[in-house]
């Protein structure tokens, strides 16, 4: 016993050592400078002062970061709904016996792997481009000059560009993930309501859908992450620093930090961890939500 | 396997035809995928004036295809530089992942001890956490050490944030692989008189082998793909992993007006990660499943 006793700790010492360093550490003194007001961000602590809730309570007045909150929900639910609705669709087909079955799953899981910033300058350039899009020429190729007009790139249509773009690099990772639950099923439950003449939508309406409640909630729970950390996208996608119409809290918080913003009035590094606060407790509280609504119920299979 | 059970099998015409809108949606979305991808390609090989002009639209290249793109690229664009400072961060932080967390996993897999749940736990909220949740504190304890003036310590401190994020979720990727192997060859090793220690080296580390594999390429892709944390702590130009450096070339693109060339670099920077997932796609899709379900 003596001996696994070192053991233990020696193999874990490393794990644990960084994870404190880089999670627990920084997260606690995050949350601790959300009440404070700090002007340089390496003072030490004895220069801040401290304000209680007024950094929240700034923020909440704050039209800039306010209209970055509704871009996110904006992102979450839209892009959300988007990503999952293909994402089924996609692993409902996948899993429905066609042919060349991996091809197709490893076409659609492909922009996966790739670099985000890559991937939105294909799409920004390739397809958006008001000079050489696709969607230009594809437009112009069947005469609808009105559309083919269109700057997908200005201020009004700019989100939408963005988040079509950002949800097709989104959809592989969960239609894998949907994938992989459908075919937990057992394929005796489908036969068994062929047999009793269920067709194929009905089929998935009453024995997939609700089977599939538990990856439900796994892929949302990892939508609203990956979610809540937007920023690439959205730098990519806007020329100036504070656009309002891709700005989302963490690029908002990275022109407090570190910009050199053409909004900043004050620097203030309260301000910033507030919103890194904000946004975790977005997190937990759908991932508390999330394990209300979609419970593993007595469902057993 | 299951690929070449299928392809024995005589067409079935009957249920093919009753899967067409299936096979249609899908083939759709692939299109969709091609033409972004091949579209970004043919313009690598083409010319600035050629772009727009729309001939690459056309799939004509009046001047043929142009491979000093590359070159030029690679060479004036700082993209080798970029490129082998992301081959470096991503190489070194993969190894001293599974060196760090194999060991971790593995005892949290197969000891029970006071804790145990307490770090697991840890560990799987810390996959919650977002980067801005912890990027400050961070920045200040970097800077307040003066290692941003440092090359060879921002290098340093890089790699070790890199190896730092990515340790809740190789632990846990690994943790439930470890679950799985049999204790009956701890017991046979224990019985021959092989010390503990000395049997995970030996004996389990070679065993988890495929996680391990699985895991690495994962890490490897996100260390490669990072962005946040390499956009605000890489101090100069020298220091850059690719997608910062990529992000900086565009800028500096609309200056210089040779859209060639930066797409160009765009395909350099997508190769690797590309390469990589043509040779291992079924490994990566095994990964994603196993690990997301868990979840």
């Amino acid at each position: 016993m003596k001996k696994n006793k070192t053991m233990i700790i020696c193999f874990l010492a490393p794990a644990v050592i960084l994870f404190l360093l880089v999670f627990l550490y920084p997260i606690v003194r995050t949350i601790l400078m959300s009440f404070f007001k700090i002007d340089g961000v390496t003072d030490s602590m004895d220069k801040w002062t401290f304000l209680g809730l007024g950094n929240y309570i700034e923020l909440a007045n704050t039209s800039l970061f306010k209209t970055s909150m509704l871009n996110l929900l904006k992102i979450w639910l839209f892009g959300g709904i988007i990503v999952m609705s293909l994402g089924l669709l996609f692993a409902v087909i996948i899993t429905s016996g066609i042919r060349f079955k991996s091809f197709f799953r490893a076409v659609i899981y492909l922009p996966n792997v790739v670099s985000a910033v890559a991937l939105a300058v294909m799409w920004l350039q390739a397809v958006y481009s008001p000079q050489f899009g696709l969607l230009k020429t594809f437009f112009n190729a069947l005469g609808l000059k009105n559309l083919a007009k269109i700057q997908w790139l200005d201020s009004d249509h700019k989100f939408w560009a963005l988040l079509i773009a950002y949800c097709f690099g989104m959809i592989g990772y969960h239609m894998l993930i949907f994938t992989s639950g459908i075919e937990r099923i057992g394929t005796e439950y489908y036969e068994a309501a062929t047999i009793d003449g269920a067709s194929k939508p009905k089929q998935f309406v009453y024995i997939t859908f609700p089977l599939l409640k538990g990856v439900l909630r796994t892929n949302l729970t990892m939508w609203s992450i990956s979610s809540v950390g937007f920023f690439v996208w959205s730098q990519l996608f806007s020329n100036v620093t504070a656009d309002n119409s891709t700005i989302t809290p963490m690029v908002y918080m990275y022109i407090q930090m570190f910009g050199a913003g053409n909004t900043v009035t004050e620097r203030n590094a309260g301000l910033a961890a507030a919103i890194g606060v904000l946004l975790c407790i977005c997190v937990v509280i759908i991932f508390t939500i999330l394990n209300r609504l979609l419970r593993d119920d007595d469902i057993e299979f | 396997m299951k690929k070449k059970k299928r392809a024995k099998t005589p067409v079935n015409w009957k249920k093919e035809l009753r899967l067409a809108p299936g096979y249609l949606i899908l083939l759709l979305w692939v299109a969709l995928t091609v033409v972004l991808l091949g579209w970004v390609l043919m313009a690598s090989f083409s010319t600035t004036k050629d772009i727009f002009n729309g001939n690459v639209n056309k799939f004509v290249f009046p001047t043929g295809l142009h491979f000093e793109n590359y070159a030029k690229a690679w060479s004036s664009q700082n993209v080798s530089r970029f490129f082998a400072n992301s081959l470096f961060y991503s190489v070194i932080s993969c190894a001293a992942l599974v060196l760090i967390c194999a060991p971790a996993a593995y005892v949290l897999a197969r000891f029970t001890f006071l804790g145990n749940k307490l770090i697991q736990t840890g560990f799987v909220s810390a996959m919650g956490v977002p980067v801005i949740m912890i990027i400050l504190p961070l920045f200040v304890l970097i800077s307040k050490m003066g290692i941003l003036n440092n090359e060879m310590a921002n290098r340093f401190t890089m790699i070790v944030l890199y190896v730092g994020i990515n340790v809740p979720y190789t632990t846990i990727f690994l943790l439930t692989f470890f679950q799985n192997i049999s204790r009956a060859f701890e017991e046979a090793a224990a019985i021959d008189g092989c010390p503990p220690m000395k049997t995970f080296w030996v004996i389990m580390l070679p065993m988890a082998q495929p996680g391990i594999i699985t895991v690495t390429i994962f890490n490897f892709i996100n260390v490669w793909n990072e962005y946040f944390l390499s956009l605000i702590l890489a101090n100069s130009d020298r220091l850059k992993p690719v997608a910062v450096g990529l992000y900086g070339m565009i800028n500096s693109m609309k200056y210089t007006g040779d859209w060639a060339g930066m797409f160009a670099a765009v395909i350099i920077v997508f190769l690797p990660t590309f390469l990589l997932y043509i040779f291992l796609s079924e490994k990566i899709i095994a990964g994603v499943t196993g690990g997301g379900v868990k979840g």
